[in-house]
């Protein structure tokens, strides 16, 4: 979590730092006055650079994926739930009532 | 919905709890979570929780809720005198509340005092006419008294309001197959299948239930309905597989001579049987023969 996070921040410094370098660099082209052909070979490796580390980082800091399979055991109903809105009290348990004599201290 | 990973959770936690491992609010909240019903342990270890102050007042807000819980569970055991304390103190607690209320009728309920029952939902209606619990409650008691057909009535009734409410078509279903009217069943079933269609206990209910009503067209979608619960499974449901084998069977015993899709069938056939020996041989290889003997008297010719 921590390393993820700081690969993360580390992922977007350099993200930023690749938009400052071709901001910086525009305005050189400008004095220079040559036309804008491409961003330079130091940006390009700084974006990509970026990209891998700020994706690595969006993939491991929220946590593990969840199944989205039906039939993994995370998502595979194995019982329905007791209709308990529906539920009635004169069953069997009237005639076994227990033996447990439970008290509520108030 | 309880699926494999809660179910196996579930258990653990109830080994733990019942060799006194700790873990006791852990399994009630894990039991109020998946709608299980265990009352006679939720009465056991919520009323050891609520005894023992220091753990009762650790749990902050959520005592009430535990309150509420143990109370229920109280009633399901005819422990009424546990139910009634309960619902005193939460009464004190919140003398206002309609959630209170409702407790209270639910205890004449378990009372069996029907007619006192019925006349405090009315006047809660009266309060709040769209208030679903307490309509739910009131097909309870018709059910309880053993008058169905009022039950019926009643759940239609609520169905036309609250239509998109699964649990009650789903319990409208139960007691039609419990009459053995399987026709409106199959109706309700589809309702319950179009609401939650990724559950495969529906879509074996629904299967189940056409292949009671027979007739070739209504055995040719059991089969589909048993497959798609396979489908939805992994194949990990021993029931759909039987009842594929059971449904090819009676296909082909019906529509003998007319063999139009024959290869299919019996290819689904044969795939559902190796399944089945698969699954008999891993778990219980002492009923394997019982299996394919039970089996070869199956007819697929």
């Amino acid at each position: 979590m921590g390393l993820g996070f700081v690969v993360g921040v580390v992922g977007v410094v350099i993200l930023s730092h690749a938009a400052y370098s071709t901001i910086q660099y525009r305005s050189l082209l400008k004095i220079m006055e040559e036309e804008f052909s491409g961003p330079p070979m130091n940006v390009v490796v700084e974006l990509l650079l970026g990209l891998v580390l700020c994706m690595w980082a969006a993939l491991t800091v929220p946590g593990n994926f969840l199944s989205i399979k039906l039939d993994t055991d995370e998502n595979r109903m194995v019982s329905l739930p007791g209709n308990l809105d529906f539920m009635i009290f004169n069953h069997r348990g009237k005639v076994f009532s227990s033996e447990m004599d439970m008290k509520l201290k108030i | 919905m309880v699926t494999k990973t809660e179910d196996t959770q579930l258990n653990r936690l109830e080994n733990q709890v019942d060799n006194g491992g700790g873990g006791a609010w852990e399994y009630l909240c894990l039991i109020k979570k998946l709608k299980v019903r265990r009352p006679e342990k939720v009465l056991k270890y919520g009323l050891s929780i609520l005894n023992d102050s220091k753990k009762r007042s650790s749990l902050g807000s959520e005592e009430w809720t535990l309150y509420e819980q143990v109370s229920i569970a109280a009633m399901d055991c005819q422990c009424l005198n546990v139910a009634k304390d309960c619902i005193k103190v939460l009464q004190k607690k919140f003398p206002e509340s309609k959630r209170v209320a409702r407790l209270e009728a639910i205890l004449l309920e378990a009372k069996g005092s029907w007619t006192e029952a019925e006349k405090a939902y009315t006047s809660l209606l009266e309060d709040n006419p769209i208030d679903q619990l307490i309509h739910k409650r009131r097909i309870a008691i018709a059910k309880a008294q053993g008058d169905i057909s009022g039950a019926i009535e009643l759940l239609n009734k609520y169905l036309e309001i609250f239509m998109a409410d699964h649990d009650a078509w789903r319990e409208l279903a139960d007691i039609y197959v419990s009459l053995q009217m399987y026709k409106q069943a199959v109706f309700c079933y589809e309702e319950v299948i179009l609401a939650q269609p990724t559950v495969p206990l529906y879509h074996l209910a629904y299967a189940d239930v056409l292949y009671t009503l027979g007739g070739l067209e209504n055995l040719q979608t059991a089969k589909k309905y048993y497959a798609s619960t396979i489908d939805l499974t992994g194949g990990k449901n021993t029931r759909a597989l039987f009842g594929i084998c059971l449904c090819t069977s009676a296909i082909a015993q019906l529509s003998k001579g007319r063999n139009k899709d024959e290869k299919e069938s019996s290819e689904l056939h044969s795939l559902a049987v190796t399944a089945l020996e698969k699954d008999y041989k891993n778990t219980a290889p002492g009923k394997l023969p019982l299996l394919t003997a039970a089996l070869k008297s199956l007819k697929i010719s």
